[in-house]
C-alpha cells in the first residue's frame, strides 16, 4: 500500500479537528451545566447568609421606629451592617475586572457587626442553620469561618476549584 | 447479502475501507476526547457566574431576609416584656415557628430546575452519571439524605419528616410573616 504522506496527515487532521468541534460545543454544555449548578449553590450559600442580617438589621429598624426609641448604637450598629452588606457583590466580578474586595474580610466584619448589633439590642445572636451557617455565638477565630475553605480564599474572583470541599463537622454540629 | 463478506474473498477493497473507517474514527474519537474537555473548561467559569447571579443570589437572599425578619420578630417580641400583652406568649410562638420552618427550608428545595441539564441529560439517558452535575454537590445531597434519615431515626417522629418544604411553603410562611409584623403594627421592609 502506498500513500502520500503529507496528504495522510493532513486527513488525520481533518478527522481530529472534525472530532474536537463536536467535542467541544458537547463539553460546553457539560461545563455551563456544571458550573451553574455550583454557582447557584454558592451564591445561595452566601447570600442567604447575609440576607439573614440584612432583614434582621432592617426588621429591627422598623421596630426600633415604631416605638419612636432613640438608640443611636443599635441605629449605627444597624446602619454599618447594612452598609457593609450593600458592598457584597450579588454577581460574581468576573476575573475581566478584578476587584479589590477582600469577600472573606467582609464576611468577617459582617458577621461581627450583627453579633454587636445584637448585642446593643440586649438580644441573642441566632445560630443559623443552613449551608454556610457561620456560629455567630461564640466563634471568634475567623480561621475557621466556613466560608475560608471554600472558593473564596484569597482571591477576589470566586473561581471554580475543583478541589474537594473541607466538608468536615460543619454540617452536622446543629 | 453480498458475496464479498466471504472471509476467503481476498477482497482488498473492503480491507481498506475498513482500515480506513478505523483510522477516521480513531482520530475522530481522540479530537472529540480532547475537544470535550477544552468545551467543559472553558464554560464552568461562564455557567458558574450565571448560576450565582441568576438564581443562586436572589433565591438566597430573598429566603435569608424572610429568616432575618423572623428572627427579629421573635427577638423582639421574647425581650418586650414591658407590656404585658397576653398575645405575646402566642406571637412569639408564632415567630418562633415560623423562623424554624425557614430554617429547615434547603437550596434543593426551592431550586427553580435547570432545563438545560434536563434537557441534555435527555439527550443521552445511557450514561447514568450525567444527571449528577458535580462530585461536591452529590456529596452535600448525600449528606442531606443522611441527615433526613437520621431525622427520622431520631426520638421524635415529628410531622415533617414527610415532605420536604416546597416554595409554595415559603411562599405561605411569608404571607404568616406578613400577618405577624401587622398584628405589631409593622410591615415587613421592602426587599
Amino acid at each position: 500500500m502506498d500513500f502520500d504522506l503529507e496528504e495522510l496527515v493532513h486527513v488525520e487532521q481533518t478527522f481530529y479537528d472534525e472530532g474536537y468541534r463536536d467535542g467541544y460545543a458537547h463539553g460546553r454544555i457539560h461545563g455551563l451545566i456544571e458550573g451553574r449548578a455550583l454557582g447557584r449553590e454558592k451564591g445561595f450559600e452566601m447570600w442567604e447568609e447575609l440576607g439573614f442580617y440584612e432583614g434582621f438589621a432592617l426588621m429591627w429598624a422598623a421596630i426600633l421606629e415604631k416605638q419612636g426609641r432613640r438608640d443611636d448604637r443599635a441605629a449605627s450598629n444597624i446602619r454599618h451592617l447594612l452598609d457593609l452588606i450593600a458592598q457584597f457583590p450579588k454577581f460574581n466580578p468576573s476575573a475581566a475586572e478584578p476587584s479589590e474586595l477582600d469577600i472573606p474580610k467582609l464576611f468577617r466584619q459582617i458577621r461581627s457587626r450583627y453579633k454587636a448589633l445584637c448585642a446593643t439590642l440586649g438580644v441573642r445572636p441566632t445560630l443559623r442553620a443552613g449551608g454556610a451557617a457561620g456560629s455567630p455565638d461564640g466563634d471568634e477565630d475567623p480561621a475557621h469561618s466556613p466560608i475560608e475553605d471554600a472558593s473564596t480564599d484569597s482571591t477576589t474572583v470566586w473561581k471554580i476549584d475543583n478541589k474537594p470541599r473541607a466538608r468536615g463537622n460543619n454540617d452536622l454540629s446543629f | 447479502m453480498d458475496l464479498d463478506d466471504s472471509p476467503w474473498g481476498e477482497n482488498v477493497k473492503s480491507v481498506q475501507d475498513s482500515e480506513w473507517s478505523k483510522l477516521s474514527s480513531d482520530f475522530v474519537n481522540a479530537g472529540y476526547r480532547e475537544g470535550i474537555t477544552a468545551g467543559k473548561e472553558g464554560a464552568l467559569q461562564e455557567g458558574f457566574d450565571e448560576g450565582f447571579a441568576q438564581t443562586g443570589a436572589p433565591l438566597g437572599r430573598n429566603l435569608g431576609m424572610l429568616r432575618g425578619f423572623s428572627s427579629a420578630l421573635a427577638s423582639f417580641l421574647a425581650s418586650t416584656s414591658a407590656q404585658e400583652h397576653t398575645e405575646r406568649d402566642q406571637l412569639l410562638n408564632e415567630a418562633r415557628t415560623i423562623s424554624s420552618a425557614l430554617s429547615d427550608v434547603r437550596f434543593s428545595d426551592i431550586d427553580p430546575p435547570d432545563t438545560q441539564a434536563m434537557e441534555h441529560a435527555k439527550e443521552h439517558m445511557e450514561d447514568a452519571e450525567d444527571v449528577v452535575a458535580s462530585e461536591e454537590l452529590q456529596e452535600k445531597r448525600d449528606m442531606e439524605s443522611l441527615e433526613d434519615l437520621m431525622d427520622r431515626m431520631g426520638a421524635t417522629p415529628s410531622a415533617k419528616q414527610a415532605n420536604r418544604p416546597t416554595p409554595e411553603d415559603v411562599a405561605q410562611l411569608e404571607q404568616r410573616l406578613h400577618t405577624l409584623a401587622q398584628t405589631l403594627g409593622l410591615t415587613l421592609p421592602s426587599r
